[in-house]
């Protein structure tokens, strides 16, 4: 199961995601000149059949992309069905969008927002870390015990853009190993 | 060897293309990979825009490294996507149809020492080997796709196919049966109609003797003789014999001829008599039979005829055919009850004929229609229907390689549209 964090270590730690998240929803309304509203960072602690159920959503398609460093593990994005017009225009597509074009636009989306999040986060811990390319993601078959469960931390932000039905939510996945040693770093950032 | 010519030997052996930017779009520096392949030395290239160089994907390029200077972060293109973002050729010129290579390509940003220039490294991957497998693999599976698709409709044919296969092995075992029955049928039924005939004739006689016999009695006014014929009439019930007797015979008669009706049918159903093939007309067939079947059809059953004009001739052997039509029109004015609206129509399809002939009678329940073509069903009182009419009409149209349709609603009327090739059996595959 999950490693149990201290109070404090979770308060520090959302603390530290809310300041990146910040950052990355900054970038993010000036590269596409909008407005962007983001929820408090939540560190989840989620089982694995909860973990699947996120995946079960009609209403989003789903990346995924891993990144290493001195952390490891996997970024999960999911993305509104609806809306992805508004965005396409704004992220100049042609529109309509057909299959091929929203699949570009939902990497280069997910790889925006996943990249905004996971770069304040290793910033704001002095960890780094770099993403590899985003795939697209069906969980819908798979079965959770495919999932390699054991300790998983998971750090979830929201995004929305104003005025638009498209919303998405990043899910920052971190390995078994790599959440000893975000727990290490958050402590010796909480003694200094 | 210095590390820094150790660098810069890898960056040109390795299979990638590298080329580094500044903010403005600049080249920096590119590797072998990149002149190799646009044919441009670094030095021609140093410090000049890659939008300009490059002007057909100038604006989707732009757009890649703003959002790594704006983000901080890498961007990547896909090969599914943007398959061809430089005009370069595949690495197979020789063996392989020289193709646009098919391009991965990620966008990184480079930090430098002097954090004010800010630069982003373009690292190219030629992954037209990877497209080209993978667009076999796409030929393969819908090719699997389509023979797929052609088998599972191969498999329905087939299971259709069976399906007649067995109707018409029914339809062959029941005809042998009938032949056989009616073979053995037809002699006793022969001296059993004659003899009930003779019978009839025989009883008339006699019926005439004892009539006379009591004039007679009564004529010698004998009260002894009268009363003994009062009491032996009275004991033997013959008034009652008398009248009974006449009727007892022509039902038996009546039922003779229906039984033999019946054995006639059933010749006919397993073709005993082989008829002539020969070109006719099946208007002219119709219009025939319909002479024939007038009688059925004569009181309140209004016929409208629709037919196509210059119809072909068809090989057939019209005595079948016009059995077909008469049995046809015979189920329609029964359908009827002999008042309603008859509908013949004639056209050509291709290579058949069409005959199709329509009522506005009762029609057919849905689950009847299934087994109207068995042997022997009939929806019919007993003793007014044998339920052969249409499973010989099948079997004579089968037998011409025809098809016979039927369509119904209940209450709606029946239609029965015939289809026979022009050419006979033979023509029709
Ligand atoms: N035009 C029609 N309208 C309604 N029902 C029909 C029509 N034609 C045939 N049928 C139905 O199909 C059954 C079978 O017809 P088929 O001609 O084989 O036998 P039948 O008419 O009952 O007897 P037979 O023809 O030997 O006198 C009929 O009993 C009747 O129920
Ligand atoms: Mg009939």
């Amino acid at each position: 199961m999950m490693t149990p964090l201290t109070e404090l270590q979770r308060d520090a730690l959302q603390e530290l995601m809310n300041i990146s998240m910040g950052q990355a929803a900054n970038a993010l309304a000036r590269l596409i000149d909008a407005k962007i509203s983001l929820s408090i960072p939540k560190i989840v602690v989620v089982d694995a059949s909860e973990f699947q159920q996120m995946f079960q959503s009609e209403r989003y398609w789903f990346t995924r992309q891993s990144f290493l460093g001195s952390v490891k593990g996997e970024v999960l994005t999911l993305l509104a069905r609806a809306g992805t017009e508004t965005i396409g225009g704004l992220l100049d597509y042609p529109l309509p969008l057909d299959a091929r074009s929203n699949e570009e636009l939902l990497l280069e989306l997910a790889n925006i927002l996943a990249g905004a999040c996971l770069h304040g986060f290793s910033s704001q811990l002095g960890l780094p870390a770099k993403l590899s390319m985003p795939t697209m993601f069906s969980a819908r078959q798979r079965d959770s015990d495919s999932f390699n469960w054991a300790s998983t931390l998971l750090l979830e932000v929201e995004f929305q853009l104003e005025g638009t039905a498209f919303d998405s939510r990043i899910v920052i996945c971190l390995a078994g190993p790599s959440v000893g040693v975000l727990l290490q770093q958050l402590n010796a950032l909480l003694e200094s | 060897m210095e590390i820094a010519d150790l660098h810069l030997q890898l960056n040109n052996r390795l299979p990638l293309g590298i080329c580094v930017l500044d903010a403005d779009y600049r080249v920096l520096y590119w590797n072998d990979f990149f002149s190799d392949r646009s044919g441009l030395a670094l030095a021609d290239v140093l410090g000049q825009s890659l939008l300009g160089l490059f002007p057909q994907q100038a604006r989707y390029l732009k757009k890649k490294i703003d959002s790594v200077l704006v983000l901080n972060n890498a961007s990547f293109s896909y090969w599914q996507h943007q398959p061809h973002i430089f005009p370069f050729c595949s690495s197979r010129p020789i063996t392989g149809e020289e193709t646009l290579m098919y391009q991965n390509i990620e966008f990184l940003p480079v930090e430098c020492q002097d954090a004010t220039v800010r630069s982003v490294c373009l690292v190219l991957q030629d992954v037209t080997e990877l497209a080209s497998y993978f667009f076999a693999e796409q030929q393969v599976s819908a090719r699997l796709e389509q023979e797929h698709s052609e088998l599972k409709a191969l498999n329905e044919k087939l299971t259709m196919a069976q399906h007649q296969l067995l109707q018409s092995e029914k339809m062959a075992a029941i005809g042998q049966l009938a032949a056989g029955v009616a073979h053995e049928i037809n002699n006793p039924i022969g001296f059993i109609s004659s003899n009930l005939q003779t019978l009839q004739d025989y009883a008339v006689r006699l019926l005439k003797l004892t009539e006379f016999y009591a004039k007679v009695i009564n004529k010698a006014g004998n009260e002894t003789f009268l009363a003994m014929q009062r009491d032996m009439q009275q004991r033997l019930q013959f008034d009652f014999v008398r009248q009974d007797l006449p009727e007892l015979l022509s039902e038996s008669i009546d039922g003779i001829e229906r039984v033999s009706e019946i054995v006639k049918n059933l010749k006919a159903f397993s073709h005993v008599d082989n008829a002539q093939w020969q070109y006719a007309s099946l208007v002219d067939g119709l219009e025939n039979t319909l002479k024939i079947a007038a009688n059925q059809l004569k009181y309140k059953v209004e016929i409208q005829r629709d037919y196509a004009a210059d119809l072909p001739q068809v090989y057939c052997q019209p005595n079948q055919i016009n059995q077909v039509f008469l049995n046809l029109l015979v189920n329609a004015a029964q359908a009827m009850d002999h008042k309603g609206h008859l509908y013949l129509r004639a056209w050509q399809q291709d290579q058949s004929v069409c005959i199709e002939v329509r009522d506005t009678g009762s029609g057919i329940a849905p689950e009847h229609l299934s087994h109207l073509f068995e042997p022997f069903f009939t929806t019919k009182p007993v003793g007014s229907g044998t339920g052969l009419g249409l499973s010989l009409s099948y079997s004579i149209i089968k037998k011409h390689q025809g098809d016979i349709l039927v369509r119904s609603e209940p209450g709606q009327g029946a239609s029965f549209t015939l289809v026979l090739p022009l050419q006979g059996p033979d023509s029709a595959g």
